[in-house]
């Protein structure tokens, strides 16, 4: 009976995911509805459980495989992750290549190239490397309003970035809200801040539990919400039971939330990427995301500002 | 209307030289239920004379003077003679019974279901008898799963109601419904189409060629025509199945003159969720409805009035916290005249909506979303039995389309901002006209044009956008103002060469525009895609096809065999921007798109046996298709996701004894096109994939056999009754859904594909009754 759950939701969760696409639902609806995978464990009559599990079992008997695609190798590109912020210590860039998908996942850094940043136009700094393809300058902060320029000189190739650091919006508290869905009530993080009037704020929140970092990309604009208080659950979505129950906030955990206020360029590159390059079953078509770095590499430069609030769930 | 003149002047001179001809005409029913027959045939014995009759069942057939003798005829139906003396214009109404059982093994002589004479090209009928045995998904029968057998017509994916015509996209089908358009023919994820069959009289679908009185899509016209009721007696039929259950209802106003028909279905997945005492558990809903309403007046002699109606919706609550429903409904007023046995004339008025609604009340997440697309459409059109070399179709049609891309109500205690979508307005005007001219005995033609004026109207704000998307500019227009007009000349001629009564060839080429586009992000389908008009920078689609085809039939019409070739053009192609935002808080939609082409071509064959104990027909088409757009795959062009080389479909029905029919349908085709990862990277401690071409991967090959059986039961005076049983994908191949790629769990520092199946050995039973 376990594995009919098992079977119908994964069947019929990923089709309505696909079916709620509407970009302020996509961590909400999901988790609405996620839900309904327990459905059967619900039924106290016998008659009904019979029929239902009767009708799941038939209806719904999606099987999952692990295959061989054969995928073809490409020419490796440059990835540059490069960061500032309003804090001390914050420019940091992280350089590395693409891998064929048959090797394993280790992303050594590329070494010797140089790299450059220059706020608002001034004399451009260089970074050094501290380690193995990380590359840092230790002096800079960033500062809220200011543009960033960012070049990066690798075997031959250029990359230059641009990202303008918004101004900060105050996260004015962390807290737990408890959401039911069907039979479970599941705890989750909340946020809440005001949004400046005008459109064109965007936000990333990066959760982490007991130090672990959520894979979820939780990222927002104002398009809807401009002006307003708002209030943002953390929703977050998992494809077996296992891992949810591994995952769910539990009395005693700690829970830190990192609020940016990010560049909105960087706000379509995390969209775009959460759309349509995790490579989870997804119904758009799936693609690079949409970055800031000219010159063809994979990555992003962002200028954002960062708060971080922690909590511990009652 | 000047235009129509000149074609009416232009066809004349043929018209003028025949000789003395009188018109035998009238209406073909089935003598049971009244119900008229479209495209019966009506011909001439001992000769190649004939023609069919209308989506009416009018025909009429201008001949020399003297005595002959009609033979009429329809696929299930018994064939007809009726010796006639013609010396004056004449009615005769013709109405044919049902072929018995037992004589169906003896009735040998039928006329061929297509014309081979008729240089239309690119068409399938289908009538829901046929399409009874055919085993589906759940037992559930349905018209678009069924037509997706044919050749050039593939499915949207497994279990879909969706399908592509000859390389075309999912919005390209102009699905119609006793005229009125359906803007979303599915139901339930897509797992099954607004149509319930036991509502459905006949499916005609044009993959090419198509008549000039149809435009506005791409690729294909599927017309469907709902019944009209029975007029002679009362009927109650009904079904009761895994997923849902039906009622048809029928029967006379007045005996013979009038009818109605109500007919409904119901899921009731969401039932068994309400047994349940728990109440977090029993206020879920998950269920659809369809309602199809029909009544019919014979107002004298000469005239007819049909009003027909359908609605349908589905809903999808979890609780009080989150709810969908969307569906379509619409409406058909008919009239039908006959002006003489030479004019027939139809005008309908007709009322299409298609809307979704989303209702979130979360906490402070607490607000609706609404979108709609609702068409108010008046056609005029005239049928002109010239004479019985000319047969003259010409009409006009204008629809005034209100679309409101998206409008949400947010409680004051919600922090999503109230806001509305500028609704945007058009009215698409159309005339055509075609005339089918008999030249000889051996070449028959069609030609003929449709033109169409789409303008876009105000009031509303449009825009001038640069290559990145990038408003740059704002131009607001007043309430019925005009922004734009597209003016498109659609040729559609046809020819046929007739090497003798069995065999022949034929030549088409035809030309549609299309003003009205499905932006869709995902590969599926959703109901809440959006329906975008044409604006100052989305321009008509236009599509210009040629096909040419060999028709043959053989053992005395028994078995038909048809080959036909196309290739197709595609212009103004539109889809999405990577990473779009679908719901953008933004009238300018065209901010999210990119424009391009696309090009198609195959061989399809069709073997198709339709009478006698084993009927079917086999299936192939050999396609391709591709599409080239501006900002994708570095501007090369790249296969369609729906470009599958190879489609094999068999379709059998083994009627055994009265009591058992046993069917089967095989199918098989080539994967979808699909985007697989080339690499892979890091960002932000997590494995990203690197994507460089689009769509340069296949989907593993698809095949399924599919096993039905009916049982016929006992007859009890009226009551007769009949058990079904299919099963779905009778060897259990696990054909993939899905391919994602992921993290391993196993081992992280690994990737790796993940396959999902989704419907292995799907066993389902339903009883249908009638009394």
């Amino acid at each position: 009976m376990q594995s009919f759950h098992k079977k119908y939701k994964r069947f019929f969760i990923n089709k309505l995911q696909s079916f709620f696409q509407l970009r302020f639902c996509h961590s909400l609806v999901p988790s609405l509805l996620r839900a309904t995978k327990n459905s059967s464990t619900l039924f106290t009559q016998p008659i009904a459980t019979f029929l239902f599990i009767a009708l799941l079992a038939i209806t719904f008997s999606a099987c999952q495989k692990v295959i061989d695609v054969g995928l073809n190798t490409a020419e490796k590109r440059y990835v540059i992750e490069a960061v500032i912020t309003d804090q001390p210590n914050s420019c940091k860039v992280l350089l590395t290549q693409t891998r064929n998908f048959d090797e394993n996942n280790v992303f050594n850094g590329v070494t010797g190239a140089s790299i450059t940043i220059s706020d608002n136009s001034a004399v451009p700094v260089t970074l050094t490397e501290t380690s193995s393809g990380v590359y840092e300058a230790a002096s800079l902060k960033g500062i809220p309003g200011h543009t960033y320029n960012l070049t990066t000189v690798v075997a031959g190739h250029t990359f230059t970035a641009t990202s303008k650091m918004p101004a900060l919006v105050p996260f004015d508290s962390l807290y737990i809200s408890e959401r039911t869905f069907f039979d479970k009530t599941n705890k989750y993080a909340t946020l809440s801040y005001k949004d400046p009037a005008g459109r064109g704020n965007a936000y990333r929140y990066i959760q982490y539990v007991n130090g672990i970092k959520e894979k979820t990309v939780f990222v927002r604009d104002d398009d809807l919400t401009d002006g307003r208080a708002i209030e943002r659950i953390l929703f977050f979505f998992t494809d077996d039971e296992e891992e949810e129950e591994k995952k769910k906030l539990k009395t005693g955990d700690i829970v830190t939330v990192e609020m940016l206020s990010i560049d909105y360029p960087i706000y379509k590159y995390w969209y775009s990427l959460s759309q349509s390059s995790t490579g989870e079953n997804q119904s758009a078509t799936p693609g690079n995301p949409v970055n800031n770095i000219q010159g063809g590499a994979l990555g992003y430069f962002s200028a954002h500002t960062s708060q971080s609030k922690t909590i511990v769930v009652p | 209307m000047r235009s129509i003149l000149l074609f009416v002047f232009f066809t004349l001179p043929t018209i003028l030289l025949a000789q003395e001809k009188y018109a035998v005409s009238g209406t073909i029913t089935s003598a049971k239920t009244g119900e008229t027959l479209i495209g019966a045939s009506v011909r001439i014995s001992g000769s190649t004379i004939g023609t069919t009759s209308n989506e009416y069942g009018f025909y009429s057939l201008s001949l020399p003077k003297g005595s002959y003798t009609i033979e009429v005829s329809a696929i299930g139906l018994q064939l007809k003679q009726q010796p006639i003396q013609l010396n004056q214009h004449i009615v005769l109404n013709v109405s044919l019974t049902e072929e018995t059982r037992e004589l169906e093994t003896v009735v040998v002589k039928t006329t061929g279901r297509r014309s081979i004479t008729n240089p239309q090209m690119g068409m399938e009928r289908l009538t829901m008898a046929e399409t009874k045995n055919i085993p589906m998904l759940f037992g559930e029968r349905d018209v678009l799963k069924t037509i997706q057998l044919l050749p050039g017509i593939k499915s949207a994916g497994e279990g879909s109601s969706g399908f592509y015509v000859r390389g075309g996209a999912a919005d390209q089908n102009l699905i119609l419904l006793d005229e009125a358009t359906v803007y979303n023919a599915s139901h339930l994820l897509g797992f099954f189409s607004t149509f319930n069959s036991d509502a459905i009289k006949d499916v005609t679908v044009y993959k090419g060629g198509m008549p000039a009185q149809y435009g506005g899509r791409l690729s294909s016209v599927l017309d469907i025509r709902m019944n009209e009721g029975n007029n002679q007696e009362y009927d109650v039929s009904g079904g009761i199945g895994l997923i849902s259950t039906k009622l048809n209802v029928e029967g006379p106003i007045q005996k013979g003159k009038s009818s109605f028909l109500a007919s409904g279905r119901r899921t009731y997945v969401d039932m068994f969720l309400k047994l349940s005492k728990d109440s977090a558990l029993n206020k879920n809903q998950l269920y659809f409805y369809d309602l199809n309403t029909k009544l019919n007046y014979q107002l004298g002699k000469k005239d007819r009035l049909f009003l027909s109606g359908y609605f349908g919706r589905d809903k999808l609550g979890v609780g009080e916290t989150f709810a969908l429903q969307w569906g379509n409904g619409t409406g058909t007023v008919r009239w039908n005249h006959i002006f003489s046995s030479k004019l027939f004339s139809n005008t309908s008025f007709i009322y299409s909506n298609y809307d979704y609604k989303i209702t979130i009340r979360s906490g402070s997440n607490d607000f609706d979303i609404f979108s709609q697309i609702r068409d108010v459409n008046l056609k005029q059109e005239f049928q002109w039995f010239a004479g019985s070399r000319n047969t003259v179709r010409f009409g006009v049609n204008a629809i005034y389309h209100t679309i409101r891309p998206g409008e949400i109500t947010a409680s004051s205690a919600s922090y999503i901002n109230t806001s509305n979508r500028q609704r945007r307005y058009s009215m698409e005007n159309a005339i055509y006209a075609s005339n089918t001219f008999k030249a000889s005995d051996k070449v028959n033609l069609t030609y003929g044009a449709r033109i169409t004026a789409f303008s876009v109207l105000g009031k509303g704000d449009y825009y001038a956008i640069d290559t990145a998307g990038n408003v740059t500019d704002t131009f607001s227009y007043k309430r019925g103002e005009i922004v734009k007009t597209y003016v498109n000349v659609e040729p559609r001629i046809a020819l046929s060469y007739v090497f003798n009564p069995t065999v022949s060839i034929k030549a088409s080429y035809v030309r549609n525009a299309q003003n009205l586009h499905l932006v869709s992000n995902s590969t599926t389908g959703s109901p809440t895609d959006k329906w975008v008009a044409s604006t100052n920078i989305i321009k008509p689609e236009v599509s210009d096809q040629v096909s040419l085809g060999w028709y043959r039939n053989l053992a005395q019409n028994k078995y038909e065999l048809t080959v036909e070739a196309y290739y197709k053009t595609m212009q103004n192609q539109v889809d999405y921007r990577t990473g779009a935002n679908v719901f953008i808080n933004s009238d300018a939609i065209e901010s999210q798109l990119l424009f391009g082409k696309g090009r198609a071509y195959g061989v399809e064959w069709l073997l198709r046996k339709q009478t006698g104990k084993l009927s079917g027909w086999l299936s192939y088409t050999l396609s391709k298709t591709e599409r080239k757009i501006d900002g994708i795959n570095n501007n090369n062009w790249y296969n369609a996701r729906q470009d599958r080389t190879h489609d094999i479909a068999i379709v059998g029905s083994y009627q055994m004894n009265p009591k058992w029919t046993f069917s089967a349908n095989w199918i098989y085709y080539t994967g979808d096109a699909v985007t697989f990862p080339a690499g892979k990277y890091r960002v932000d401690n997590q494995v990203i994939f690197y994507y460089t071409e689009r769509n340069g991967y296949r989907m593993p090959t698809y095949h399924r056999l599919d096993l039905g059986a009916t049982w016929q039961l006992k007859k009890r005076k009226k009551y007769t009754s009949e058990l079904a049983f299919s099963l779905y994908n009778a060897y259990g191949r696990e054909n993939a859904y899905t391919i994602a790629f992921r993290e391993s769990k196993e081992d992280p520092q690994k990737t790796e594909a993940v396959r999902t199946a989704l419907f292995k050995y799907i066993p389902s039973v339903s009883y249908n009754f009638k009394f």
